[in-house]
């Protein structure tokens, strides 16, 4: 059975070949599918991977204490005239709070940075204290963060992200340097690793971190003020509780109102990335399940094409011995070398597709994904063939050699 | 001793709800190194005697015996498998792979044969040198003329030494210089031991052989052998 194999093979490879742009445009749906499946694939991989690094970034144990929920059903009318998060019960959070590991305040504003002729614009300052260092995922990877004691001082002092260093410094050292951030002068005494986009929307990295005693001095009041609260994974949803009550009662919301206020997690990030991913994987795969379906209509009328072509071939076949069964296996085949042909072309094109993906956010093509997709073309080879490989088989070969 | 038997044989079709008897009651029986003729004017049955004489066909009724095989009895794959060892067949039309050289078009019915590839080209090589081809084994269809396209397609009708040659027309579609040529070469065959069976209208063919069946409306009206 060995030698019917390489023939058939070989009678599938060269009317492939001598067919190439019938083929070509036969197996097109099937490259249209196993494109948009793999491409799928690369696409929410690399979201699954961006999407990790920035849940790290906001932390498994970590609770924010905001103004508004990052995600919220609640009309705007109904939360505009909640009142700003004090950075001052940070404290009282702390002192009280038997779940906080770590409270830091924060407070954001934005504002450009320059040193010398350089300048970059729309950095967010941000005012904290040392506590911040011990929460955030980030480390510090040259330098030092502010101590506890310069953290209520007026200390003129700055940690920056890699997106300052890159822009001020370049390949200069940055720490003991100095830089001004609006009209004031700074000195750098540490760099935060790099840590890439948020979600692919901003930077993480173009980022100053400085005393918050200094921030409310020199910068306004009115900046985006919270709170946030480390606590341990296990007591996240005490700490919770215990966290809102206290927050209730230091603003003095009364029983019958509603927090005037919001304990953010990253778990509603995962829900909505849950939804995007689904959707994602849904446009896909309907796309794919519609062009194989096409595709293999398409291959099913070109094979009975073929087969009436060869009719006078499939006669000479059988006379010279060719069992029905053989000459079933050898239109199937060439079903399914034209399917193999185009799932490999679409497997090319998705790797050159996952190579531009790639240069928005880092992704990489799925490999489990390619070998599915590949033999995914060969099902549907084997489906859209069989019907008129039935029919070849089944031909009489008296009939076919008198086929004109 | 007798290569094949037909005993009683009918085919019998239904056209437009009329019986149409193709063989009316046939009974022949085909010796070993017989060169035979089967002639007849078209409609005469003559072309299904040949398809039941190559297992293409079964008989509606009747028994029809090769060398001990009950071929009346026999389903799709027993008839694949007895033309593949015991019959080799020549057409009118050589019906070679255009794509496949001289060689690839000869091994074909080893490969359905399941012959080992290196046994099958030597196989292949040696048949198409019997016909004298052995410059041509690379050449494709195209590139040979008429008369060696059907060279070709005589080896392939050797190659797995069949118990029969089955020639349909086969100088139909040559000049006469190449049908002579063709004509020589089932001359040799028949004086090398082989069966030839050639299915013909011409009479100088039919005349390179030693008994002649005329067939007229499904029934055979003459069968005449000449001494040699």
């Amino acid at each position: 059975m060995f030698s019917l194999f390489f023939e058939n093979l070989y009678i599938s490879v060269s009317s492939v070949l001598a067919n190439k742009m019938r083929s070509l445009l036969t197996a097109l749906g099937v490259v249209i599918g196993i494109l948009a499946v793999t491409l799928m694939g690369t696409l929410i991989s690399g979201l699954d991977r961006s999407f990790e690094k920035s849940m790290e970034f906001l932390g498994k144990d970590v609770v924010y204490i905001r103004k508004f929920e990052w995600f919220g059903s609640k009309e705007w009318w109904e939360i505009r005239n909640r009142p700003n998060i004090d950075v001052k019960h940070a404290e009282v959070l702390r002192n009280r709070s038997q779940f906080a590991q770590y409270v830091a305040p924060v407070s954001d504003w934005q504002t450009s940075i320059k040193r010398g002729d350089k300048d970059i614009n729309g950095v967010r300052i941000t005012g904290t204290t040392d506590e911040y260092a011990m929460i955030s995922t980030a480390e510090i990877d040259i330098g030092r963060f502010f101590s506890n004691s310069e953290s209520h001082s007026g200390a003129r002092v700055a940690v920056i992200g890699k997106d300052i260093k890159d822009a001020l410094f370049e390949d200069e050292s940055s720490i003991g340097k100095k830089l001004k951030v609006g009209n004031y002068i700074f000195r750098v005494i540490g760099e935060v690793e790099k840590q890439g986009k948020f979600l692919g929307m901003f930077s993480l990295d173009k980022q100053i971190i400085i005393p918050l005693g200094t921030h409310e001095r020199l910068f306004t009041r009115r900046g985006w003020t919270g709170i946030n609260v480390k606590v341990n994974e296990a007591d996240l949803g005490d700490a919770t509780e215990e966290l809102t009550a206290m927050m209730r009662q230091l603003r003095h919301v009364r029983p019958t109102q509603d927090d005037n206020f919001a304990l953010n997690r990253q778990d509603p990030f995962k829900d909505q990335y849950s939804m995007i991913k689904l959707a994602i994987g849904g446009t896909g795969l309907f796309i794919t399940i519609l062009s194989l379906v096409v595709g293999g209509i398409g291959i099913a009328n070109i094979m009975f094409v073929t087969v009436k072509e060869r009719t006078r071939e499939i006669g000479t076949r059988k006379a010279l011995g060719a069992t029905p069964k053989m000459i079933l296996t050898q239109f199937l085949m060439e079903s399914v070398i034209i399917c193999l042909f185009g799932g490999l072309l679409g497997l090319g094109l998705a790797w050159g597709g996952s190579l531009i993906i790639n240069q928005y956010f880092p992704s990489d093509m799925p490999m489990g994904l390619a070998l599915v997709s590949l033999g995914l073309s060969m099902v549907v080879g084997v489906i859209s063939g069989l019907a008129p490989s039935y029919k070849a088989a089944k031909l009489d070969p008296i009939d076919a050699l008198r086929y004109e | 001793m007798s290569v094949i038997s037909l005993k009683d044989i009918f085919k019998i079709y239904n056209v437009g709800g009329e019986e149409v008897r193709a063989l009316d009651g046939v009974d022949l029986i085909i010796g070993e190194n017989e060169y035979l003729a089967i002639m007849g004017p078209s409609g005469s049955g003559k072309s299904t005697l040949m398809n039941m004489i190559g297992c293409l066909d079964t008989p509606s009724s009747g028994i029809y015996e090769f060398e001990g095989e009950m071929v009346h009895e026999m389903d799709d794959n027993q008839l694949a498998s007895i033309r593949n060892r015991k019959i080799g067949f020549v057409f009118q039309t050589f019906n070679l792979l255009p794509k496949a050289t001289a060689q690839h078009n000869v091994e074909i019915p080893l490969i359905y044969g399941n012959v080992k590839r290196s046994k099958r080209q030597s196989m292949a090589i040696a048949a198409l040198e019997s016909v004298g081809l052995g410059d041509r084994m690379h050449h494709k269809p195209n590139e040979l003329s008429g008369g060696q396209r059907q060279r070709v397609a005589i080896a392939r009708a050797l190659v797995n030494n069949p118990s029969i040659i089955l020639a349909d027309e086969p100088t139909g579609n040559l000049d006469s210089k190449s049908g002579q040529e063709i004509m020589a070469i089932f001359d040799s065959l028949y004086q090398a031991g082989n069966t030839i069976i050639l299915v013909t209208h011409e009479d100088n063919i039919a005349k390179h052989a030693n008994r002649t069946i005329r067939l007229l409306d499904g029934k055979i009206k003459e069968d005449i052998s000449k001494l040699s």
